[in-house]
């Protein structure tokens, strides 16, 4: 049989390496039946794909475009790696000549005088193959490296690792394995409704849930004309950049002006910032209910700005319907920032663009404020009322990736 | 809610008139103008007739009119390209204080690649300090660029003595006008300015995003930026955006054509708005230099007590558009140097609001905006 022409950059397949240890029987199978959606989901604007589902392996087939998948299947949760694979058929000989142009394709670019370590790495799901996952190492090896200079075998610490994977009929060979997010795939620990400014840290604190297993939902408070347009727009690139992670999500923009003048006149002006915040809990409560979001979400980190004492998280979560997830709440800035980069928020989040809390900010602003207080202050605003009528303006927008 | 639109030194609405003209173009006689078929050479023929018309508009020759993708080409055709000399990259730029983006931005870019960047100052009036250029200049000026009228204050800068001092005192250099808020405003006349090149966009004055021109006086040695089919006389390559530049020529046509009755109406529309101002109190206006060197389509105000973004959002919820700072970076919060150019500090920069009207901005449009601006001083003067 000839060896085929392959390239390194055009992959025919992509191996897909996914779950953890301690998921088994029923959680398993939801596990897998979210993923394979997913995958779907994300890669349907890339190219048709194939999905072949066995032994813990998922392996998804395209005519083309099949790098790009791999890269765009990087992102999505639940998966631990992905490595882009060509196929042969499952016999010794078509193994290694497939085996040597993708050593050696892979092999090109690095620096002429660099030693490389290298093993051969087999897999054999398929018991009738005449050869032990060792024999295979050992015959593949000692075809394929004679040919190549500066390798040597490292069965350790090997840099190259030549990956097969013998199923019944097929061979998948590979050489890259590229890192996916790991945990778990969306969708199989339900939904949560992110609170969500524009800063650096909501869009982050959604990314760890997503990566967790929650489909998200976000909510974002919007005081036109005191604030425009584009800080609304800012809201909607983040939520498009982080539904990357995710299919479609749900942006429910809250009109938030009538609230904050309210407070502004009827308040002490120290609890301005706790008293809008209650409100949005609030708010996103309600909403987290029509959305069957069964928890809130935020950005929030201990200590870092003046209302995120415990003492004003405190009189904030009791506001709350639901139980308030905070994933960042031990995190330092720089943590945060980093996650950020990686996710591609952190660019949109510096954008200089206002946001509601800036709107009559205190002079003074409560550090460790009081329950009570925040009843006192609110039993004169008419809460019921102005979270009423904010519900009835609230703008619900669907964002798909545009990934 | 009808809008009132006050912010014409951004952009204008296409006009239908120029619609007109450009919509042939979208459509039946589509051609690329180096195609030697009929299509071809009759694309070509109405980018030569809007050549002549844009020419005719500031006095130069057709063939000396670049057609480029808009003002800040333009500028950026006129900084890089004329500040070449051969392989060298040396010698000094002087630029205006108050300097568009497009300009300040290549004078960051040059000053990396070598050369020295010199910044012109305004006097204590607001005016252009002539006396610190002409210490500025000296025989190693390469480029000069002021522009001829203020896309802030809405001044009119004396281009024409500059020029003059740079001839006597900066033989070398060559001498670049912005002239993209003048255009339709002044009488532009590239001999009278004194001047190798002029920058002018479509969109100012009625005409289609997208397309501007960079107007040489003379043959000067102009290093492209973009390199390819040998378009627009190899100086900026690139298949012609036919329907665009077709509006550009209708646009100038027109804004030369109205000129004058547009002036007029600006300066009446504009005493309404500063005599409304006084009565309401409380916001000031910015008027920098001689009152006769005054393009009076451009405003600019400090408004008391909340951000000038705030009263933007406010108005606009009212259906007055206005903006702040210099629209091309009002996204960017950066305090704007050309404010601060003229004496304001960063806390009143950021009081700054632009009023910029055109030539149908209507006497009821200015009273409607002073009844909104009344309502709002009550509302954010004191947040």
């Amino acid at each position: 049989m000839n060896p085929k022409s392959v390239s390194v950059a055009t992959p025919e397949m992509v191996l897909i390496r996914y779950g953890e240890l301690a998921l088994k029987g029923k959680n398993r199978s939801s596990f897998e039946n979210s993923l394979l959606r997913n995958i779907r989901e994300a890669t349907q604007h890339i190219a048709k794909i194939r999905i072949e589902r066995r032994r813990g392996r998922i392996a998804v087939f395209a005519d083309q475009r099949v790098m790009e998948i791999a890269e765009r299947l990087q992102d999505i949760p639940g998966i631990k790696s992905v490595s882009p694979a060509w196929r042969c058929d499952a016999e010794p000989e078509a193994i290694v000549a497939l085996a040597r142009t993708i050593v050696r394709d892979a092999l090109r670019s690095r620096p002429a005088d660099e030693i490389t370590s290298f093993r051969v790495e087999s897999r054999r799901s398929e018991k009738r193959f005449p050869m032990t996952s060792s024999e295979l190492d050992r015959f593949v090896a000692d075809r394929v490296l004679p040919e190549i200079k500066n390798i040597r075998i490292d069965l350790k610490n090997a840099k190259e690792r030549l990956g097969i994977e013998v199923r019944s009929e097929r061979a998948y060979i590979f050489m890259r394995r590229l890192p996916g997010p790991g945990g778990l795939p969306v969708g199989t620990m339900g939904r949560a409704m992110c609170l969500i400014s524009g800063g650096i840290d909501s869009p982050v604190a959604a990314y760890l849930a997503m990566k967790r297993g929650c489909h998200v939902s976000f909510v974002t408070y919007h005081s036109y004309p005191y604030i425009g347009e584009a800080s609304k727009k800012k809201v909607i690139d983040l939520v498009r950049r982080l539904s990357r992670f995710q299919a479609k999500s749900r942006l429910f923009v809250v009109p938030f002006t009538e609230i904050q003048t309210t407070i502004r006149d009827k308040a002490p002006e120290p609890y301005r910032t706790v008293l809008y915040r209650r409100f949005m809990q609030r708010l996103a409560s309600k909403l987290a209910e029509r959305d069957r979001c069964k928890a809130l979400l935020t950005g929030e980190s201990l200590g870092q700005v003046a209302s995120q004492t415990m003492e004003n998280m405190t009189c904030i979560e009791a506001a709350a319907e639901l139980p308030v997830l905070r994933p960042l709440v031990t995190y330092d800035k720089e943590d945060a920032i980093k996650l950020a980069h990686k996710i591609g928020t952190y660019d949109v989040s510096v954008l200089p663009e206002p946001d509601c809390c800036t709107v009559f900010m205190p002079s003074k602003p409560i550090i460790f404020g009081k329950v009570e207080a925040c009843e006192a202050a609110e039993a004169k605003l008419g809460v019921d009322d102005l979270v009423r009528k904010a519900l009835m303006g609230t703008e619900r927008i669907i964002i798909e990736s545009n990934a | 809610m009808p809008t009132i639109y006050l912010d014409n030194a951004a952009t204008t609405p296409l006009r239908e008139e120029v619609l007109d003209a450009m919509t042939p173009f979208l459509g039946e006689d589509w051609g690329n103008p180096s195609s030697v078929h009929r299509r071809g050479v009759a694309a070509r023929e109405a980018i030569d007739r809007t050549r002549a018309k844009v020419a005719r508009a500031v006095g130069a020759q057709p063939a000396r009119v670049i057609f480029t993708s808009g003002g800040t080409e333009a500028n950026n055709l006129a900084m890089r390209g004329l500040s070449w000399r051969g392989a060298q990259r040396q010698g000094a730029i002087w630029i205006g204080p108050t300097e568009h983006a497009s300009i300040r931005a290549c004078a960051v870019a040059l000053a990396e690649e070598g050369f020295s960047i010199e910044h012109g100052q305004l006097d204590p009036s607001g005016s252009l300090d002539l006396n610190d250029c002409e210490e500025r200049l000296s025989s190693e000026t390469v480029l000069v660029s002021q522009m001829l009228v203020s896309n802030e204050f809405g001044s009119i800068y004396p281009v024409d003595c500059l020029a003059g001092l740079a001839r006597a005192k900066a033989p070398e250099a060559a001498v670049h006008a912005d002239a993209i808020q003048a255009l339709g405003k002044l009488h532009l006349s590239l001999s009278q300015l004194g001047v190798d090149s002029l920058s002018l966009s479509a969109h100012k004055i009625g005409g289609p995003q997208g397309i501007g021109a960079l107007v040489l006086a003379r043959d000067l040695p102009l290093r492209p930026l973009v390199f390819g089919g040998g378009q627009e006389r190899g100086l900026r390559s690139g298949t012609e955006n036919v329907a665009a530049i077709v509006g550009f020529g209708r646009a100038v046509e027109l804004a030369v054509e109205e000129q004058g009755a547009a002036l007029e109406s600006m300066k009446v529309l504009r005493k309404q708005l500063v005599e409304g101002l006084q009565k309401i109190g409380e916001i000031e206006c910015l008027e920098p230099g001689d009152e006769e060197m005054q393009q009076p389509g451009i405003l600019s105000l400090v408004v008391p007590g909340a951000p000038a973004e705030v009263w933007l959002h406010h108005l606009d919820s009212r259906g007055v558009v206005v903006s702040v700072g210099s629209a091309c970076q009002a996204n960017k919060k950066e305090i704007s140097p050309v404010l601060l150019a003229a004496g304001l500090t960063a806390g009143q920069a950021r009081q700054v609001l632009r009023v910029s009207l055109s030539g149908q901005t209507t006497s009821d449009e200015i009273s409607t905006t002073l009844g909104v601006l009344g309502e709002l001083v009550k509302e954010l003067a004191s947040l």
